[in-house]
């Protein structure tokens, strides 16, 4: 009991918990919108996982470089660019599509590399060489196929879209590969190592660690789950687009946010995994709040971006939201030191 | 027997500076602000490379260009400012880049727990391992430090200024530790302000002025005076007062009286008053609360206890332009972060005071401001290749009295300085301090705030020094003597004798 106390506690001070209370705030509220029995179907869970999942890996893909405290915005653009490449290699060389995805990796960590050089070591600022790199990147996608074409063989798009056992849809098993590579690498130095050098890169460095290096690695663990995203974006559109994905890296970094992942050795992939989902729940929510009011009012009828500009807004209210916990807990921080610091004064009289 | 040696000179803030330590020794390394201690410390432990020089490790030189080098060398370092990542557990941090490693490359985390209790228990630190440090008392964090440098089982541990936010109770506890490790065979070098804790738990002291190291002592061989003596390179009690400063203070009016204020952690409880046509000097170390209590009075930061009277009325300014509306100005040290607009141009910087007041969208006809700053220019003797140029093209000296006489073209009835002549250059530091001279006489009050003893003794009628927040003594008149000053600054306090003694309360 008291060991389940303590967790509770320890898992309300946890990065984590903000994210968490959001998540779950819009589960509970998109399921009394959908109706249970329609949201916990395995054919509607199903949809939300293949549809949502190149969003929700690339925000996880996002939260290494955050915890390190760096930024790559064009991962968007790179999911394109993992698409295109494993297209075009299986359909110019005539090889199967798992050497285009292998292909497809490769190019994401080269992108994860160049992007590296430019913010550590050239040191240029994350959000403007990252930035710059989406034009670039673009570039090279729009050179390798000029316009979209190509196809995913059926047995593919099928398996990602099938449920292993009747319930556990495909695409999930690659979130939890994820979260399975992040467990382990959370037990190795490189897990300490990115909240030191992204909360502290000078204190880190005085630790005997190399900041660079330690981002490096984030950018490789963040090459690989972005590889992943494109693969699963591959594999839901079933054909090659170079100019798509771009907005991800926006809306991951957002999710980020909302999830609780500072700038800086303060978060974790739940943190991500929450935001993702909270971002993913509210679009859903917001259709079927829709859907609804079709249904009981006659004649209603207004176009999805009303949709959009409703489900938006509740998406800034949640970026708010994350300033004013921030601040409440600073404020209560600093409210507590005084206290002490007054009680410790009259202990000396 | 191992030799541990350390030798070493660079140019900057260290000149020609050595240090030698011996296992199984506690060195003191000692000497006031800007004596290159820290420096010293930081080039032990690889964040900041030599110029020039050598360092030997059991007679052998050793290259230390980062914290990885210094930690295969055993050294272990616990900083003034800290090194933990206020982020991160407990245990990550005292663990961090050391980590008991199981299988797979797996951080064991069992050994990780057992490790860290035994060395929180060690050091009584009452404190859950899994607690964020930054939610940490800023004691506990300064325990933490030391506890990640012990963890690391030092040859060499560096302990920088570590007991500045420790409780006495604290401290003794440190001590225990310390003679532990030294009965171990550690060699450890002390840097601290606080000359008790020299005397009680250090064997030796190196004492440094001005980068080089002037003195190489045993503790039970010198006193106090002597060990002032070296930092300040003057025979306490030998000289006159200085006469720089007029005694007549208490006749004017009372133009700010301040009452208990507080800050926290910084500014404890300070009282004091300056007076119409003064100027009152602020001394002290580094770090004792200065910059914090002139913002608080500013409405910078806003204090938590006590009560500030400006002209007989409490004040309690909201924001800095609150304080300007009130006729009070305000120079920093700090001139890039706090005083210039470096890419504009020396006249707007000039006038940038005087826009400060009045209504934000008044027309300001270009001539009424290229005047103003001609006239201010060529009263205040400031060197400019020409109005139109940028701040920054000025040198620092020249920067200093641009904000110098932005404020006192407006004519502030108290003007707060805050280490004004940092970086400044000799010459235009005596002009700095001639034209504040003027100011007073003419009947302003001026407070200035200066980490340097010397500049003190100069310019200011009064000194207030504070040490730990609190005000550890006012010299004024015959009282205002070098080696009371340094005194004061160490929070000592003299009895009739003229011998040192500890202040109460240290």
């Amino acid at each position: 009991m008291i060991d389940v106390k303590r967790a509770l506690s320890r898992f309300r001070r946890s990065p984590a918990f903000a994210g968490f209370t959001l998540f779950v705030f819009v589960l509970i509220l998109n399921v009394v919108v959908q109706g249970p029995g329609q949201f916990f179907s395995s054919r509607s869970l199903n949809t939300l996982f293949s549809k949502n999942m190149p969003l929700i890996l690339t925000t996880l893909a996002l939260s290494p470089l955050l915890i390190a405290g760096t930024l790559d915005i064009s991962i968007g653009i790179q999911l394109a660019l993992v698409n295109v490449v494993s297209i075009m290699v299986a359909q110019e060389w005539g090889v199967s599509l798992y050497i285009g995805f292998l292909m497809g990796l490769l190019a994401s960590l080269t992108v994860s590399a160049v992007c590296w050089y430019l913010v550590s070591i050239l040191r240029l600022p994350s959000i403007l060489a990252s930035y710059a790199l989406i034009y670039v990147v673009r570039g090279v996608n729009v050179l390798i196929m000029d316009k979209p074409q190509g196809q995913v063989p059926a047995v593919f798009y099928k398996t990602y879209d099938s449920l292993i056992g009747g319930f556990l849809p495909f695409s999930a098993l690659m979130l939890v590969l994820v979260f399975a590579i992040w467990a382990y690498l959370m037990r190795t130095k490189f897990g300490r190592n990115i909240y030191a050098v992204g909360g502290n890169p000078r204190n880190a460095f005085a630790a005997g660690i190399n900041p660079a290096w330690v981002q490096f690695q984030a950018f490789m663990v963040k090459g690989f789950i972005a590889a992943l995203a494109g693969i699963a974006l591959t594999l839901m559109t079933a054909s090659g687009n170079p100019l798509q994905a771009e907005a991800y890296g926006l809306r991951a970094l957002s999710a980020c946010i909302i999830g609780g992942l500072g700038f800086g050795g303060w978060g974790s992939m739940s943190s991500a995994f929450f935001g993702a989902g909270f971002l993913v729940l509210i679009q859903n929510t917001v259709y079927y709040f829709f859907n609804f009011l079709y249904r009981i009012i006659p004649g209603f009828t207004v176009t999805s971006y009303w949709q959009n500009l409703v489900s938006d807004v509740i998406i800034f209210l949640g970026l708010l939201m994350t300033i004013v916990t921030a601040k409440e807990q600073r404020e209560a921080l600093k409210q507590g030191f005084v206290e002490q610091f007054k009680g410790g004064e009259r202990d000396d009289k | 027997m191992r030799d541990i040696d350390k030798r070493y000179d660079a140019v900057v803030a260290c000149r020609g500076a050595s240090l030698q330590v011996q296992p199984g020794e506690v060195r003191a390394l000692l000497g006031s602000n800007g004596s290159g201690k820290s420096t010293m410390v930081k080039i032990l432990a690889g964040t900041v490379k030599p110029n020039g020089g050598q360092i030997l490790i059991d007679g052998r030189p050793v290259t230390i260009n980062s914290g990885e080098d210094a930690r295969r060398l055993g050294i272990g370092t616990a900083f003034q400012d800290l090194s933990l990542i206020p982020t991160m557990t407990v245990i990550d941090n005292i663990l961090l880049g050391n980590e008991p490693m199981g299988r797979w490359g797996m951080v064991d985390r069992r050994q990780s727990f057992a490790d860290v209790e035994a060395l929180l228990d060690r050091f009584q630190i009452g404190c859950d391992p899994e607690a964020y440090v930054q939610t940490l008392m800023p004691s506990l964090q300064s325990m933490v430090e030391v506890a990640k440098a012990v963890y690391l089982k030092p040859r060499l541990l560096l302990l920088d200024e570590v007991t500045a936010a420790l409780h006495r109770d604290e401290v003794q506890l440190l001590f225990d530790v310390l003679r532990e490790l030294k009965a171990q065979g550690t060699a450890i070098i002390y840097v601290t302000h606080r000359m008790h804790e020299t005397f009680e738990i250090c064997d030796t002291a190196t004492i440094m002025r001005s980068g080089a190291t002037v003195a190489d002592v045993k503790t039970d061989e010198v006193t106090l005076d002597e060990i002032v003596y070296h930092m300040t390179g003057r025979q306490p009690e030998a000289e006159e007062a200085h006469d720089g400063g007029r005694i007549d203070h208490g006749k004017g009016d009372l133009v700010l009286e301040v009452e208990h204020i507080a800050l926290y952690p910084k500014v404890r409880d300070i009282s004091l008053r300056a007076y119409k046509g003064e100027i009152v000097g602020i001394g002290g170390l580094e770090g004792q609360g200065q910059p914090e209590f002139i913002r608080a009075l500013l409405g910078v930061m806003r204090h938590n206890d006590g009560v500030i009277r400006y002209l007989g009325q409490e004040v309690d300014f909201h924001s800095p332009a609150d304080a300007v509306n009130h006729n009070i100005g305000f120079i920093s040290g700090e001139r890039n972060r706090e005083a210039m607009f470096p890419n504009r141009s020396v006249s707007e910087n000039i006038f940038a005071g005087r826009a400060a007041r009045g209504r934000l969208f008044t027309y300001l006809a270009p001539k009424v401001v290229r005047d103003f700053a001609k006239a201010a220019v060529e009263e205040y003797n400031i060197v400019v290749g020409s109005l139109k140029h940028p701040a920054n093209s000025l040198s620092g000296g020249n920067q200093q009295k641009l904000a110098v006489a932005r404020w006192l073209a407006m004519n502030p009835t108290l003007l707060l300085l805050d280490d004004p002549t940092k970086g400044v250059d000799i010459h235009s530091r005596r002009e700095i301090h001639r034209i504040l001279r003027q100011c007073a006489d003419e009947g302003m009050t001026v407070m200035i705030s200066s980490s340097e003893n010397e500049e003190l003794l100069e310019i200011a009628d009064r000194i207030y020094v504070f040490y730990e927040g609190r005000v550890s003594g006012m010299l004024a008149g015959t009282n205002k003597t070098p080696e009371r000053l340094a005194a004061a600054i160490m929070g000592m306090k003299r009895d009739q004798n003229g011998v040192a003694r500890e202040a109460v309360g240290a």
